[in-house]
């Protein structure tokens, strides 16, 4: 038990991140499923943890939530440790797992109300339900809610505390489009509150929308972080277009990386402008129509799919790739 | 810094602990509520659980037993405690701790403010209220036939049920761990439930057994609840010896060691093997 003295968590204070994960390692048996990572989330902030399924999120995600220890290095909420200081820890966190279960006989009112007495600060069940408009299903069984409906009930519970640390772990899979920009909306309020939050997910799109950073894991490692604009530059451009069958091959810019040549032209290049310029200024010159033209500054998504492939140059540079 | 205004509950400031909120009392009440609500919706567990150890209780008589001068009271109460610590506390317990793992509801309570005990204890609770329950319709059926007879201990037959459903709980939990989805329960249970039935003397007594196999059966973990409960209900030790005052207590000596001994090995194996999450 606390002592009475011992102060409130340091929910505002500057110097404290919400989250801080130091050279964060963790195996099971042989395989190494984290492998050294670290990152920080700052209140009122909001990091997005991408990967393909089995990059290490969840592994990591479960000794943040206390669930499991630590191999090596340290996690922090709050300054605290999740497994040492769990009873403050546990007040301030709120926790979404990838996937979990509710008793099926219970309805959703009565879930809540199950859940808000084992809080110390719970919000009004009436609100809860609001939150995630479930309120014309209060008395519905869980076991006849949809699956979009059983995540949001979760979502309530795990925001039922009213917590200042989130951890949701791929919060709007299997939801309908509606259900998802309804819990992008749940989780921006949230920050915008003050709350710090730190989700997984595959979906780019709500990377793009929720994410003030991002960090991208790959086989327990984080090979890419940084805002969304940061990761999208270290991305090349794109240039493609599609030429006559008459027309002359345009001489390739110096910079230019040739994906693929004769009619249907795609360049990459770090450094899209200059490039442009000089194929526009031939084709100018030339009289040559290039058709479909499209230039596309390096994205997020590429940077993911490069990521995943294994063919981001960060990815190669890692010491050992042992399967 | 405790926002306990939210607080719905009645607690007093004694009870609430140091860091705000609902008592862990409440806390764990309020899951253990949930729980006895969905035992009361699932008829079919409903059932095996009120009206399968009262059956078997009833046979007792039937099976002949009594006949050797001990009184039918007392006897009928040692095998309602045994049958029900077997058949409902603990072969419930596995099957519900199991069903909550498999369904991933104790990963998802476990991410809550609940501790992993409290958790546990609270899904236990509605099963620990039948089995006390139980204990006290049998103990009022053999009231109403006038079997009933004065204790020559009220302590140690209390002591012994307590300490056996604490230890059904224990072994429950550790059984858990070699046991993968509820309908499999009706296979792992067996060894425990088979064993204690036949051995622990709930249903004729152990001395009928030879020397080396009585010695053993004494060291199963529920005969020495049911020689305390003897003890304390008839004033009979195993063997049928009938004692009081100071021999009373010593001859509870040994049975109450073998049940520390009991709760440590099953606590232990609780705490390494039991599993919170299906496996992958």
């Amino acid at each position: 038990m606390q002592p009475a003295t011992a102060p409130p968590a340091p929910r505002s204070t500057r110097t404290t991140p919400a989250i801080e994960v130091t050279d964060l390692r963790r195996s099971y048996g042989d395989f190494e499923a984290v492998r050294g990572i670290s990152f920080e989330v700052q209140p009122g902030e909001v990091l997005a943890l991408l990967g393909v399924n089995g990059a290490g999120k969840t592994s990591a995600l479960e000794v943040l939530e206390g669930l499991a220890p630590a191999g090596g290095g340290t996690v922090r909420v709050l300054g605290l440790d999740p497994v040492r200081d769990r009873a403050r820890v546990r007040r301030e966190l709120g926790v979404l797992l990838q996937t979990s279960g509710l008793p099926g006989d219970l309805t959703v009112a009565e879930t809540l109300r199950t859940w808000a007495g084992t809080l110390t600060a719970p919000r009004p069940v009436q609100e809860a339900l609001a939150q995630v408009s479930l309120t014309g299903r209060a008395d519905v069984r869980v076991r006849s809610l949809s699956g979009g409906e059983r995540r949001r009930l979760d979502l309530a519970l795990a925001l039922l505390g009213r917590p200042s640390v989130v951890v949701l772990d791929e919060p709007t899979t299997g939801l309908d489009p509606e259900s998802r920009r309804q819990v992008w909306e749940l989780v921006q309020g949230l920050v915008a509150d003050g709350a710090a939050v730190l989700l997984t997910t595959h979906h780019l799109e709500e990377a793009e929308v929720l994410a003030d950073r991002v960090a991208v894991m790959r086989s327990g490692q984080v090979v890419l972080s940084g805002t969304q604009a940061e990761i999208a530059e270290t991305q090349p451009a794109t240039v493609r277009f599609v030429l006559d069958d008459d027309a002359p091959q345009p001489p390739v810019p110096a910079g230019v990386q040739v994906v693929s040549t004769g009619r249907r032209v795609e360049w990459q290049t770090g450094s899209l402008q200059p490039v442009l310029a000089e194929l526009l200024a031939w084709a100018a010159q030339h009289g040559v129509v290039l058709r479909t033209l499209l230039a596309r500054a390096g994205s997020l998504e590429q940077a993911f799919l490069a990521v995943a492939d294994g063919a981001h140059p960060a990815v190669a540079t890692t010491p050992e790739e042992n399967r | 810094m405790t926002a306990a205004t939210t607080t719905t509950t009645t607690t007093t400031p004694a009870t609430a602990t140091a860091t705000g909120g609902p008592s862990r009392w409440s806390r764990v009440r309020s899951l253990a509520a949930a729980e006895t609500r969905l035992l009361l919706r699932n008829r079919t567990a409903l059932v095996n659980s009120v009206v399968l150890p009262l059956l078997l209780v009833a046979a007792v008589p039937v099976l002949g037993a009594g006949e050797d001068g001990v009184a039918l009271g007392p006897l009928l109460l040692q095998a309602a405690v045994g049958i029900t610590l077997i058949y409902l506390t603990y072969y419930n317990l596995v099957t519900t701790y199991v069903a909550r793992r498999e369904d991933l509801v104790l990963q998802r309570m476990r991410t809550g403010e609940l501790t992993g005990t409290e958790v546990l204890a609270a899904t236990a609770a509605p099963t620990l209220l039948i089995t006390v329950g139980q204990l006290a319709v049998v103990a009022v059926g053999v009231l109403a036939l006038g079997e009933w007879t004065a204790p020559a201990d009220v302590v140690l037959p209390v002591v012994g049920v307590l300490a056996g459903i604490l230890l059904m709980v224990l072994l429950a939990a550790a059984s858990t761990s070699f046991t993968r989805t509820p309908e499999s329960a009706q296979i792992t249970t067996l060894p425990i439930v088979l064993v204690n039935t036949a051995l622990s003397g709930l249903l004729y007594p152990i001395s009928v057994f030879p020397d080396w196999l009585a010695t053993v059966a004494r060291l199963l973990p529920v005969t020495p609840v049911i020689e305390l409960v003897q003890l304390g209900l008839a004033g009979t030790t195993w063997d049928g010896e009938t004692v009081s005052g100071g021999d009373l207590w010593a001859a509870a000596l040994q049975p109450a060691a073998v049940l520390a001994v009991w709760l440590v090995v099953a606590g232990v194996a609780a705490a390494r093997g039991f599993r919170w999450a299906p496996r992958r």
